[in-house]
């Protein structure tokens, strides 16, 4: 066969790129261009953190530091001490576990406006294990001062940029790029320390987060038809939690299971255990979650399977409850 | 320092590596095609020449040891792993796929050929350095070889490491950069320059050396050049050309490529027509 030249072969692969979803990185565009405190830095992950079209729209408030993650927790900590708001990009794994001391002194505790956003939550990645982050949430959880929020769809990706900048102090944003433009969908809104109830059942309270909460719905509409009825929370306020919601839902439904694309240990199950304990409430309760181990790399469906995260282990875990809950 | 190999046949094994490249990540355009490419004669030389090893006890502990720190380019990693008789060829099939073991980012799951899980950018170093410092304290004579990205050095722990190893005159440890210029946002340059980069790690006491990185003798000169230097760690800038060795990829830069169909397809009668 006659083989290409390089012109041909440059315009077969340019046109190979398909554009990419971007929910997060245009919110962060729109607000920015109507607060000129923010800026963007990144690690040289742009595409993949959606802060392309901000490096292209603001380009005098975006910084490129390289492959060179704690250096740019610190640049961070020096510009919010300077006025600024910069959110910072890279991969959930390296944005936390790579740089938690840069995060713990330069941003938590002179409680700045550092924002650290990371993509590849948990098990969601061909990458393997020096890519996944399946104990981010675990270990940004107890520094003091640091909100986590997650969105369950780029529905949410928008609030997520608000409750960035409404939370005085570090964030961390746990975010999914979606892997296929998603239709259409209309901006939802999310509050700090509140949690939305995306469907109600007075049977028995789903609990979770990101990537599972679409999940725990098909698994609501499965035990619904064993007559079941599930209540199903998305949580996208990791910390704070919505205490209240967690207390009135498992008074009012006697059983609880959360279920999360992270670690059971220390994540949002933890947290939620954390609550009912406190409170003295002793009903029915399972996490679903990574079960303390390292994961291998895949496509998201495989992995959520493999590791028993998808809709059918959360169906089946609340079956389990129901049981005990029977006795 | 005239040692004999067989030029022809070295060749003719990295082309035989690229057409692995080609056909690993054609039919998922999951991978890093150009950075194969582009690297297969510093892999090439490595496994096939330089470096003493058995296949059949990899963790034979006198082996000399090869990090690859850019633990994303796989492709022509396995390829070569699987021509040098670790695994079988025909399991390089799997590559990406659900439940293989050749993910793109090379674990230690795979067996003791992957000598550290380097996935997570700049950490690889640091481990050959604590490798060689034993080996020195045990009085083995193995060599320890590091492939590390270009982009990568821009990660800090990096220059920790350098740092030490130059201290330690540890002339056990040879690191080899693959300089193909390209980070993910791009060029280095518009990233962040490492330069004047022979500079700097002559400053951290390295015998430093320039090379063309897809030329096959140039590099195995720099490997002997290195084993015959005492008390201080060796730096070759090795230059490569990303899609190397087909016409219609050599220096396109794109740090991940789809892959295209055609592309691909022409990538194959390319280096065929070389065999």
């Amino acid at each position: 066969m006659r083989t290409l030249t390089q012109l041909e072969a440059a315009d077969f692969i340019n046109r190979s790129f398909k554009p990419l979803p971007r929910a997060y990185g245009d919110a962060l565009v729109d607000a920015a261009l109507s607060d000129p405190r923010i800026v963007a830095l990144c690690a040289d992950l742009v595409p993949p953190t959606e802060t392309d079209r901000f490096r292209d729209v603001l380009p005098e408030r975006f910084h490129n530091v390289g492959i060179a993650e704690a250096n740019m927790i610190g640049i961070a900590g020096g510009m919010a001490r300077s006025g600024e708001v910069p959110f910072c990009h890279s991969f959930c794994a390296f944005i936390t576990k790579r740089v938690l001391d840069q995060i713990t002194m330069q941003a938590a505790y002179p409680n700045l406006p550092v924002k650290i956003v990371g993509f590849l939550p948990g098990v969601a990645t061909l990458l393997g294990v020096s890519h996944q982050a399946i104990e981010d949430v675990a270990i940004m959880r107890p520094i003091p001062n640091v909100a986590i929020f997650e969105p369950s769809g780029p529905e949410y990706h928008a609030a997520m940029v608000q409750l960035a900048l409404d939370w005085d102090g570090p964030v961390y944003l746990r975010m999914k790029r979606p892997e296929t433009t998603p239709p259409e969908f209309s901006p939802m809104p999310l509050e700090i320390g509140k949690g939305v109830i995306r469907r109600d059942g007075s049977d028995i309270t789903i609990i979770s987060a990101g990537l599972c909460v679409s999940e725990s719905l098909k698994a609501a509409e499965k035990l619904s038809r064993q007559g079941i009825e599930a209540r199903v929370i998305d949580m996208a306020s990791i910390k704070p939690i919505d205490s209240d919601l967690i207390i009135e839902s498992a008074l009012k439904t006697r059983a609880v299971i959360t279920a999360e694309n992270h670690s059971v240990i220390g994540g949002l199950g933890s947290a939620v255990a954390e609550v009912l304990m406190d409170e003295g409430i002793g009903i029915p309760f399972k996490r679903i979650g990574i079960q303390d181990q390292f994961c291998e790399g895949g496509t998201t469906p495989y992995l959520m399977k493999k590791y028993g995260i998808d809709a059918d282990a959360i169906t089946t875990s609340a079956t389990g409850v129901m049981k005990r809950k029977a006795k | 320092m005239e040692e004999n190999h067989n030029f022809e046949k070295l060749q003719e094994i990295a082309t035989r590596l690229r057409l692995h490249v080609v056909d690993m990540i054609a039919p998922s355009g999951q991978g890093y095609v150009q950075q194969g490419l582009g690297a297969a004669d510093i892999f090439t030389s490595l496994y096939f020449a330089e470096a003493t090893m058995d296949p059949s006890n990899p963790t034979w502990e006198d082996r000399d040891r090869i990090f690859l720190t850019t633990a994303h380019n796989t492709a022509i990693f396995y390829a070569t792993l699987a021509e040098r008789g670790f695994f079988p060829v025909s399991e390089l099939s799997t590559y990406v796929n659900d439940g293989s073991k050749l993910e793109i980012n090379s674990s230690e799951r795979m067996g003791a050929f992957v000598e550290a899980t380097c996935g997570s950018l700049g950490q690889g170093l640091s481990v050959a350095i604590g490798c060689a410092l034993s080996a020195k304290r045990q009085g083995r004579s193995s060599r320890y070889y590091v492939i590390l990205g270009d982009g990568e050095m821009q990660e800090g722990q990096i220059w920790e490491a350098a740092m030490l190893a130059g201290a330690k005159g540890l002339d056990n440890l040879c690191l080899i950069v693959d300089y193909n210029f390209v980070q993910s946002e791009g060029s280095m340059d518009k990233v962040m320059s490492l330069e004047p980069l022979l500079t700097k790690m002559t400053s951290f006491n390295f015998s430093c050396l320039e090379v063309d990185g897809n030329d096959i003798a140039a590099l195995l000169n720099a490997y002997a050049k290195a084993r015959e230097t005492k008390n201080k760690p060796t730096f070759i800038k090795a230059n490569t050309v990303m899609g190397k060795g087909v016409p219609s990829l050599e220096g396109l830069m794109f740090h991940q490529l789809r892959f295209p169909e055609e592309v691909a397809r022409s990538a194959r009668t390319e280096l065929e027509a070389q065999i």
